[in-house]
């Protein structure tokens, strides 16, 4: 059996199993965010941890919290929900916590630290995805304030944030003309679209976000002028640890219940899982799951000391991804006919696992980047 | 200022940008913008190792590639910036 993280922030959300994980198929079909699963979520300090205690944090490390977000993938088989959990942690209060000024931080991280407020962060533009770099939304300075213009789409948690953080151009082509400003959803100008209905992660909404002459005052920016490409670098390292860390604890309880399933299931007067071929699939997810587990904490364990984990973060968030679809096109195989019913939930696995290797960067530009990093 | 093997940020860029390679070349007015040994992309994880190796606000830091040019022009930003850590 896979290995249990015994990190002491890893069974946080266990409590709260049963609410959790109430009705998660309904949900699914509905393609709505559950808000009352937002609750047991607060409650459980999750959105606490690796926040400062003066701002209703936990003080929790790095890899504390990504051992809780594992843990919260084991527990709750709603992975939208989870996205969307990670994504309260990643997208407003990391940068806000790094970057922003004393005033930023102390009238807004209390409210997301407890989850009150939910957050998105919108970089991904229609024209430019992966390609950051070439983010269109512009902001104009004009005496205190600036102007902002232009759309953002495929946003988590768009359709239910109260924060956004954008990441718009303020300055010359290229990474240091990218600044970022915090913006509360009724600024006047700030329009969020529909959600957009999806194959996976259905429960985590996204949908676009128009700015039509959004005027934000100046000290709603993050760090200076220009340096809004080093806060998405530090942002979304955190963004892949998160939210792949997530995906291990889905990993970790999938491999155990096809375990169980291929122990149990008689064929032909013996356990499925006496037969090779289904053993081997059941190998392969194990050598898969532990891969994940190592790279994730490895990765993790560099950032935390603060030593340059650039080509790491790509790989961990490939190797996590491929590993979450195969272990996950291995299960519905391995349930046969059962996985493949929507109510046992094993082919909603395979859908929520597609987006992985397309979110926080397809695995497309993170190859890319590790064959620049590599010089070539 | 020396350029000896127990230089961090020497050590960085020779560890980061030119791994395998004969890091003979790089002396204190090397270029490294111009060479492309550190392209944007570099500079990027550059700047990000710099704020959190010397933990100096991005606020204080120069998002200018000037600032980056040689390890001379690093150094003395960082002296400036952080000068209890160099």
């Amino acid at each position: 059996m896979a290995a249990e993280n015994d990190t002491d922030t890893y069974g946080l959300t266990a409590p709260y199993a049963d609410e959790l994980n109430d009705d998660v198929t309904r949900w699914d079909r509905a393609g709505e965010f559950p808000h009352e699963k937002w609750k047991p979520l607060q409650r459980s300090g999750l959105f606490t941890l690796p926040f400062a205690p003066e701002h209703g944090g936990a003080g929790r490390t790095l890899t504390e919290t990504m051992a809780a977000l594992e843990g919260l993938g084991h527990t709750s088989r709603d992975a939208g929900l989870n996205f969307s959990a990670s994504t309260q942690i990643v997208s407003v209060g990391i940068p806000l916590q790094a970057f922003g000024s004393a005033e930023l931080r102390e009238r807004y991280l209390p409210r997301v630290t407890s989850g009150e407020a939910i957050t998105a962060h919108a970089i991904t533009e229609p024209g430019h995805g992966s390609d950051v770099m070439n983010i269109r939304t512009t902001a104009v300075r004009d005496g205190d304030d600036y102007v902002l213009n232009g759309g953002k789409l495929f946003i988590t948690n768009a359709p239910v944030a109260d924060l956004f953080l954008l990441y718009v151009r303020t300055g010359k082509p290229g990474a240091f003309g990218l600044s970022t400003f915090l913006a509360e959803r009724s600024t006047p100008g700030l329009t969020v679209g529909e959600p957009l209905d999806t194959m996976g992660l259905r429960t985590s909404p996204i949908s676009e976000v128009t700015l039509t002459d959004v005027r934000l005052p100046v000290a709603n920016r993050l760090g200076s002028e220009g340096a809004g490409f080093l806060i998405m670098d530090y942002v979304m390292k955190r963004e892949v640890l998160f939210s792949f860390a997530v995906n291990l604890g889905e990993m970790t309880h999938r491999l155990k219940r096809v375990v169980e399933h291929a122990t149990t299931r008689q064929q032909f007067g013996a356990s499925i899982g006496k037969n090779q071929a289904v053993a081997h699939k059941i190998a392969d997810m194990r050598i898969a799951v532990e891969t994940a587990r190592k790279w994730l904490y490895d990765t993790g364990r560099k950032v935390e000391q603060g030593k340059d984990a650039s080509l790491d973060v790509a790989a961990t968030k490939i190797v996590v991804s491929e590993a979450n679809q195969l272990t996950a096109r291995h299960a519905i195989q391995i349930f046969g006919a059962r996985g493949y019913l929507t109510d046992t939930g094993i082919e909603r696995e395979l859908r929520n696992a597609t987006a992985g290797s397309i979110y926080s960067g397809t695995n497309e530009i993170q190859r890319n980047c590790i064959a620049a990093l590599m010089g070539l | 200022m020396s350029t000896t093997a127990t230089d961090p940020i020497r050590d960085y860029i020779v560890q980061e940008f030119l791994a395998g390679e004969d890091a003979a070349d790089l002396t204190d007015d090397f270029d490294l913008i111009e060479s492309t040994v550190v392209n944007s992309l570099g500079l990027v994880r550059l700047i990000s190792w710099i704020s959190e190796t010397y933990g100096i606000p991005v606020d204080d830091i120069p998002l200018e590639p000037a600032a980056y040019r040689t390890l001379a022009d690093i150094r003395r930003f960082v002296s400036e910036a952080a000068p209890a850590a160099v």
